[in-house]
């Protein structure tokens, strides 16, 4: 069992735990939960303060304790809004922490009542030191014990129960990254499962990159195949991945038969990515992330990349990156073109972190995810010849590697740099646009709005409630 | 039907009361929806039309449009409709298309009964 908890709540949270007085504060977690093949994580969405003296207070049969008017506010609102309890205390001590008898005493009188109050929670506490975190949660199936609590911010941290032994040496051929950041660093990367959503120019680049760094687990998504004018900016796709001789047929016949034999650009992503690091477990799926059931391998990973440029992918991406807890990245680059007379009037690449805490790149709040575009995306073909829809879904935008490089390796570096905290804790993660003509790089400010369905807390938010949210995904048919 | 989308029907039932209201999923989790009997203070003929649109899945982040009415549509008046309304074939019947986008549409407060309430403003008022 994991926790996942957002750079805004953990720094609250720290704030309100260690204080100047070195005393013992409480507080509780209210939490959204995900159940995947990876194991559960606890996701959290709120952290509500105890008051010294009011809400927590010297206990009878223990140090201090929760009074049962704040545990039964709190809970009763974790049971309305279908969230998980979690109480949490402070101990002294560096690197390493345990609950006290008296503690788990506490737990074992009070967690089965509030197991049923919440309608089978999970319900449970926490105990933190200064780097050390360890948790005893109650299911209605048992007792589980927190594995890692990670925090969401410019660094991903994780904190254990205590600290974990010592690395080992890996292996040789990334002495080179070691420099930079340590065999820890190696081996964090070798842990993360990124999940790259488009598998055309800029994510096949991405792909690459990820498994160059030796990325232990990459879960690619695309539904779409190889033509020829992918070759020139999908890394390591061939003629032949394009049935090259088919596609130049004079015979329609042969080339739409060759559009449906191609090979899928996400099994060639899934090439060179083994071919760069040979151990890589690359799960290739040939679907759309818009779909619920596409979406489901998403939901576990540590991050993901969204390199497709539909309306419909970006909102489920920003759904997930909040819903989840999983920091995401969009990148993306843009030739505009007068369509009068096909002059090239701005060239550019974005990288763009959408991170889960308000004001860290929601694409919803950014104004990203037109209402109408998405409107537009959920006609049939036949709706849109009828609507009079302009767009063309055969005129394609221009591409060119170079500028998806520049996206790809922004997004891809900023990533490192969490994962290997080599980023200073203050460090803001606006998103970065190089405008090739002027050659310079802006950052753009991102903003937020409390009333977001995805990075907003209040009311109806979807924000770290996991699966007791819904997605907004097609549902299989 | 996805969650959303079946509260947006609900929401629309209780905005119209007493009119009849047709709704048939559609394959993504959406749904087509017409609402009978609908009156536009006789500035159009027929007097009583229905107006239909669709929901799509991914409601409320999508905005709700265009809608469609009767192909027979007119003003009593005889003067030509506005531009928004355009001829055009809706689930494979001729209709009149209305087309009013919401540049604007939030999720958090927009809905499709308010935005059918403001479609039929517009429609009185043009």
């Amino acid at each position: 069992m994991v926790g996942a908890d957002p750079a805004a709540a953990a720094d609250q949270l720290v704030g309100h735990l260690f204080r100047d007085d070195e005393g013992e504060h409480g507080a509780v977690l209210v939490a959204g939960i995900a159940a995947t093949e990876r194991g559960v994580r606890l996701l959290v969405r709120e952290v509500v303060r105890a008051r010294d003296g009011i809400d927590y207070v010297p206990g009878e049969l223990g140090y201090r304790a929760l009074t049962p008017r704040f545990v039964a506010e709190v809970s009763g609102c974790c049971a309305d809004e279908n969230l998980c309890y979690l109480a949490i205390h402070n101990h002294g001590g560096r690197g390493r922490v345990r609950f006290s008898g008296d503690d788990l005493a506490s737990h074992e009188r009070g967690y089965p009542a509030l197991l049923d109050v919440t309608n089978g929670g999970p319900v449970g506490a926490l105990v933190m030191a200064d780097g050390a975190v360890a948790g005893d949660i109650w299911t209605p199936h048992g007792r589980h014990e927190i594995e890692r609590y990670t925090m969401v911010g410019p660094t991903i941290r994780h904190l254990f129960p205590s600290s974990p032994q010592a690395v080992l040496a890996v292996d040789p051929r990334y002495d080179r990254h070691a420099r930079m950041f340590g065999d820890l660093g190696q081996r964090r990367l070798r842990d993360l499962k990124v999940a790259v959503i488009g598998l055309s120019g800029g994510g096949s680049l991405v792909s690459q990159m990820l498994a160059h760094l030796g990325v232990g687990w990459i879960v690619g998504i695309d539904h779409d195949r190889v033509d020829l004018t992918n070759l020139p900016r999908i890394v390591g796709a061939t003629r032949w991945d394009a049935l090259g001789p088919l596609a130049r047929s004079r015979s329609p016949r042969v080339r739409h038969l060759s559009q449906q034999l191609a090979k899928h650009k996400v099994h060639v992503a899934a090439r060179v990515a083994r071919s760069a690091q040979p151990g890589i477990r690359y799960k290739p799926i040939v679907g759309d992330i818009v779909d619920a059931d596409t979406a489901r391998h998403v939901v576990d990973a540590d991050a993901i990349i969204l390199a497709t440029d539909t309306m419909q992918s970006r909102l489920v991406f920003n759904a997930i990156v909040h819903q989840y807890l999983i920091p995401g990245f969009q990148i993306g680059a843009k030739v505009r073109v007068d369509k009068s007379d096909r002059r090239v009037e701005e060239i550019f690449a974005v990288a763009r972190p959408v991170l889960p805490y308000p004001g860290a790149g929601c694409l919803q709040c950014a104004g990203l995810i037109p209402a109408g575009r998405l409107r537009e995306e959920a006609l049939t073909p036949d709706e849109r010849a009828a609507q009079r829809y302009v767009d063309d879904d055969e005129v394609h935008e221009p591409s060119v590697i170079t500028l998806n490089s520049i996206g790809a390796s922004l997004a891809v570096n900023d990533l490192l740099l969490m994962v290997t905290g080599l980023l200073p804790d203050d460090a803001r993660m606006r998103a970065l646009m190089y405008d090739a003509q002027e050659r310079v790089v802006q950052t753009m400010n991102s903003s937020s709005d409390l009333a977001c369905r995805y990075c907003g807390t209040t009311g109806r938010s979807h924000f770290a409630r996991g699966d007791r949210g819904r997605l907004p995904c097609r549902e299989a048919q | 039907m996805a969650p959303n989308v079946e509260e947006a029907i609900a929401e629309i039932r209780e905005t119209f009361p007493g009119l009849r209201v047709e709704v048939e999923p559609e394959a993504q989790g959406g749904a087509y929806v017409v609402v009978h009997d609908l009156e536009f203070d006789r500035l159009y003929t027929p007097e009583r039309t229905w107006i239909g649109f669709s929901i799509p899945f991914q409601y409320p982040d999508v905005d709700v449009y265009p809608h469609f009415a009767d192909a027979a549509l007119a003003r009593v008046d005889g003067t030509a409709l506005a531009s928004a309304f355009q001829k055009t074939m809706w689930r494979g019947q001729p209709v009149t298309q209305i087309s009013r986008r919401s540049n604007r549409w939030n999720a958090a407060t927009d809905t499709a009964a308010l935005k059918l309430r403001k479609v039929l403003a517009w429609m009185r008022d043009h």
